[in-house]
């Protein structure tokens, strides 16, 4: 309570949210804080406390109008509500992946659109084409597209004059290279939250613990996939079982051929990739040898056919080869379906890495090269363009032969085949190969989004079609979210970095074209910064932007110094981890020890318990006339206790089976609970246990108790009094608030104080009466000192006995753990009514609770 | 918010808004699902709080809900009166906790209290029993599922009592990456 009113609001609703705790008490308690907080704000002085608590109530409220916004913007929410109860989570991956690509797309068109094209419009709104459009443009994106705006031939070099000065070349470059920056920000933070969120300590051995708690998918709500999975869950767990008994049969020949497997099919698909490689490379030299026998005019149509060639092998190639990689992967045998995913996906990435390196590589160093005359990048960009919309096509084939007639043959032709599954990895890597495209492509086609927009919107709802007709959910669901951030990664890792140093090397090493573009006449595209900054030399007032140019972006040693720097954070934080893992080790092995202890001490006891009925005879024998509390019988206390101790625990487990508890066992447990409940007393106040431990310690500090609660209620009173005195008075304003505020933080202290004694007295009272009984039923002993016999007991014990000394050591190890487990089980656990049945505990919880809860009052 | 009946005053918003994950009209949305129900029993009007609780075989009847293999026990953790009857703030923490943008912590703890059959405050042997029984529709032999059940204690116990405590269970879904996205129902 205390902390939630020293928090911000932020922080306050956060916590309030992560009460688990039913909505009447969050809001209980929300309503307090709220209330303490105004009444606080009206006591301290003036406006810039109300102006900050309306300033803070104004940002909450648009923050949730902000969030009622954003979900009315949610794209799909249906959609993705229905495929996710359909197909499960990791489908529904996919297509969040797909929206997410989207709206990264949508953003792009944006910019690029309203920065670089709508100035070229506005200043020169009639470049037209001096071909007419012929239908085929829509496939090559060359012929009538060629001097569009959608192609960076189209875009001019010069400076627009309307009131403000607006350069394009500019506008171009820093459009794109923005652009660029943050689609690299955006991945590297989504990349880092997903890592965070989903990489924590990844422990690939607890698989059936994991299959158990954790896979069932709730969002999932058709019969018919909950049915499939659970098929599936029990297949699996049988395979696990049945996996574990053959593991060891395992000979060495066997081995071998495993690996021999495994080596064989790395070197065909290694080989497939490279020959894939080589053979676009050769068919895109073919082409250009075409290319340049091309008049300067237009080209003829068939000419124009020649040019879908690349793009149709390149295509043919990323659907095809995958098939093959999939078939390797049936014939190979992996110990673990997840290994089995990564090579698949490894394998593909390969590909179609090397495909479009080599495609880069040539346009690079032989497309840009060419004849003056011709405009390189557009070339380029059509070239893109046409991969683009093949790669779509090819897409829209894959999932029609692929699912709808493989659906076709597993259902009507060959029963035993059944609706395919969808492959997610297999569609991501899809997607993250189209959307490379269209990163490469935003320099030479700034337009290129807007394909991509289309492409992206026609997938989802044909995906979507595709799926709830042909497919059945994946059969292993793997770990979904883990594949994603390794999808995410793979977005980032190779192909952003590959498309970003692509664009990269174009703009710093490339000529551009002499004839066309926005960057006509100079070196290279980045030597319109420079003479931008040559520009600004002359301006008044903008030495800073030179400074910064000359001695930052310029300076070799600003970015030597930048990357040590870089490269000594990496190696602490990479020392910090390490320390941290060793840590962890230390962790996990303590608890381990400690369970050990545990288990071992409980077996010491079991047998200490076995041998104790005789003592016990014994001791009802002389125990009459003699007082007898000597050695033995101290540490029998303890052991005792202990062994209470552990019944209680039992009895907790057994209680909800509704097994009887023998008397004697729940009445010493009761004792046992209620000094457990003491010593939780003691931990919340230490200085006051010292107090109470003195001789006449019961009724005074009952007493003490009583005459600290009246005083805190007179306090409390007075300090009202006072507040109503303030409200009249004014002018006496900071002194009485002051004085206010001692009294009731006095008030406070002194009744918390009291509130816990109290429940420790209560707690040692109900205990003391149920030794008393048991003392009586059982050896007719009259002790009224019970108590303080058992306490004295234990006292000596831990001087004394180092046996039990040790006992009092792993309790007081418990306790601390108890502390350590924090204020969550102390929600959890009175609301558990499995231990109703050990009376004391609960009542000096209870009490402890009711102490709490007043405490808070005290506000 | 040009909704002219009032099925909830601005005060009551602002509270469900700052005790759940929900914001307004996803309130007024789950109000929607909650009326239909059992429309005979709950109110269009809710702007003086009334005491209705709706039944757990009502509940259950839902399509979020229906095909889960722990609804009852979903909607019995959620019940504030323990009888699996659910009152409407039952029923907005119900969904609260299990939607997208409730934290881990929280998620833990429902879903240790959702798998802890006998609520002992451990999820035991018999729990995971029990468990593994609702997931696999009973098909597997007793001795199956008594091997399953000790290969899961056994990886997931760190002080080897035999049972999972609450920080067993936390410690297993801090390795899970994907509970977080699984124990959530989108409504």
């Amino acid at each position: 309570m205390k902390e939630l009113v020293s928090m911000s609001t932020l922080e306050q609703t956060r916590a309030i949210r992560e009460l688990t705790r039913s909505f009447e008490e969050k809001k209980r308690i929300r309503n307090k804080v709220l209330a303490f907080r105004s009444v606080k704000k009206s006591h301290e002085f003036t406006w810039f406390a109300e102006l900050s608590e309306n300033a803070s109530l104004f940002f909450r409220r648009c923050g949730y109008t902000m969030r009622s916004a954003r979900q009315a913007l949610e794209l799909w929410h249906g959609v993705m509500k229905e495929i996710g109860g359909k197909f499960g989570s990791s489908v529904l991956t996919y297509f969040m992946f797909l929206k997410w690509l989207l709206l990264f797309n949508i953003f792009s068109f944006v910019v690029n659109f309203s920065f670089i094209t709508v100035p070229l419009l506005v200043y020169d709104p009639n470049i037209t084409s001096s071909v007419h459009f012929r239908g085929l443009e829509l496939l090559t994106g060359a012929g009538y597209f060629t001097h569009t705006v959608m192609y960076y031939g189209a875009y001019s070099n010069e400076t627009l004059q309307h009131g403000v000065e607006y350069n394009l070349q500019l506008a171009y470059f820093f459009t794109i290279a923005v652009y660029m920056v943050l689609c690299g920000i955006t991945l590297i933070f989504s990349m880092a939250s997903s890592f965070k969120k989903n990489f924590v300590l990844v422990d690939p051995a607890s698989t059936s613990a994991w299959q158990l708690l954790c896979s069932w998918d709730f969002s999932v709500t058709s019969e018919k996939t909950v049915t499939q999975r659970k098929n599936n869950l029990r297949v699996q767990l049988k395979e696990s079982l049945s996996e574990k008994a053959q593991k060891e049969l395992l000979t060495l020949p066997e081995k071998l051929k495993r690996f021999g497997i495994h080596l064989g099919s790395w070197l065909v698909s290694t080989a497939l990739v490279v020959g894939c490689a080589v053979s676009i490379f050769f068919l895109c030299q073919y082409e250009g040898k075409l290319f340049s026998q091309w008049g300067p005019g237009a080209a003829s149509l068939q000419q124009e056919a020649e040019t879908l060639l690349v793009p149709f092998v390149v295509s043919l190639l990323n659907l095809v080869i995958p098939l093959f990689f999939s078939l390797f992967n049936k014939l190979e045998h992996y110990s673990n379906k997840r290994s089995q995913i990564y090579t698949l996906v490894i394998r593909n990435v390969f590909l179609r890495m090397s495909v479009l390196g080599v495609l880069c590589y040539y346009w690079m160093n032989e497309v840009s090269l060419r004849a003056p005359s011709q405009c390189w990048e557009s070339m380029v960009g059509q070239a893109l363009y046409r991969l683009v919309i093949f790669d779509f096509l090819f897409l829209m084939l894959g999932s029609f032969f692929g699912e709808f007639l493989r659906n076709v043959i597993g259902t009507k032709l060959h029963r035993r085949l059944g609706s395919p599954e969808f492959d997610v990895a297999r569609n991501v890597l899809d997607l993250i190969y189209a959307q490379t495209l269209a990163w490469i492509g935003i320099y030479f086609s700034p337009l290129l989004p807007s394909i991509q927009i289309l492409k992206f919107l026609i997938l989802f709802y044909l995906k979507k079609v595709s799926l709830t007709q042909n497919c059945q959910p994946p059969r292993r669901t793997g770990r979904a979210a883990q594949m994603q951030t390794i999808f995410i990664f793979l977005l980032f890792f190779p192909f952003f970095v590959g498309a970003i140093s692509i664009v990269g090397y174009t703009a710093w090493s490339l000529n551009p074209s002499q004839n066309c573009g926005p960057f006509r006449g100079l070196n290279q595209t980045f030597s319109v910064v420079e003479v931008w900054i040559d520009g600004l030399q002359s301006l008044p007032g903008s030495g800073w932007a030179v400074w910064i140019y000359e001695n930052i972006i310029r300076s070799e040693l600003f970015y030597f110094l930048v990357t040590l720097i870089i490269l000594g954070i990496t190696y602490v934080f990479y020392q910090l981890i390490q320390g941290r893992k060793e840590l962890i080790g230390l962790l996990k092995q303590r608890i381990v020890n400690e369970g050990k202890d545990k288990s071992y001490l409980l077996d010491k006891l079991q047998n200490l318990h076995m041998s104790r009925p005789k003592k016990d005879t014994r001791q009802s024998k002389d125990g009459r006339n003699s007082h007898q509390p000597s050695l033995s019988g101290h540490s029998d206390a303890v052991r005792q206790a202990l062994l209470a101790r552990q019944q209680a625990e039992q009895e907790e487990a057994t209680y909800s089976d509704g097994v009887s508890v023998p008397a004697d066992i729940s009445t010493s447990s009761a004792l046992m609970q209620a000094m457990l409940a003491r010593q939780k007393a003691e931990r919340e106040n230490e200085d006051y246990y010292q107090r109470a431990e003195d001789p006449p310690s019961s009724f005074s500090a009952l007493s003490l108790a009583m005459e600290a609660r009246q005083r805190a209620e007179g306090e409390m009173l007075q300090e009202n009094y006072r507040k109503e005195h303030f409200y009249e008075n004014p002018t006496t304003a900071s002194s009485a608030v002051s004085q206010v505020m001692q009294a009731r933080l006095r008030a406070e202290e002194s009744s918390a104080v009291m509130q816990v004694m109290q429940a420790r007295q209560q707690a040692e009272q109900e205990a003391g009466m149920q030794w008393t009984d048991v003392q009586l039923q059982n050896q007719a002993v009259s002790s009224s000192s019970a108590v303080a016999q058992a306490l004295q007991a234990r006292l000596r014990a831990e001087e004394e006995s180092p046996a039990s000394s040790v006992m009092m050591q792993v309790m007081q190890a418990r306790q601390q753990a108890e502390q350590e487990a924090g204020m969550q089980w102390a929600h959890v656990q009175p609301q558990n009514p499995a231990a109703v049945g050990s009376s004391a505990l609960i009542q000096a919880m209870l009490a402890r609770q009711q102490a709490q809860n007043e405490y808070d009052d005290g506000y | 918010m040009g909704n002219k009946q009032t099925t909830f005053t601005e005060e009551q918003l602002e509270a469900y808004q700052d005790c759940t994950y929900f914001t307004r009209k996803e309130i007024l949305r789950l109000h929607g699902r909650f009326r239909e129900l059992a429309p005979h029993l709950v109110p269009l009007d809710y702007t003086n709080n009334p005491d209705i609780r709706v039944p757990l075989s009502l509940i259950v009847t839902m399509p979020e809900l229906k095909e889960n293999p722990f609804r009852e026990r979903i909607v019995e953790t959620f019940s504030e009166d323990g009888q699996g009857n659910l009152s409407f703030n039952d029923f907005v923490d119900m969904f609260s906790a299990l939607c997208e943008a409730s934290p881990r912590e929280l998620k833990t703890i429902y879903a240790f209290k959702i798998y802890d059959f006998n609520r002992d405050s451990f999820i035991c042997k018999e729990d995971l029993e029990k468990t593994l029984n609702r997931l696999t529709k009973g098909e597997l032999t007793a001795e199956e599922v008594a091997l399953v059940c000790d290969k899961a204690i056994e990886e997931a116990d760190l002080d080897g009592d035999s049972k999972l405590s609450f920080a067993d269970f936390e410690n297993m879904i801090s390795k899970a990456p994907d509970f977080l996205s699984n124990f959530h129902i989108r409504i």
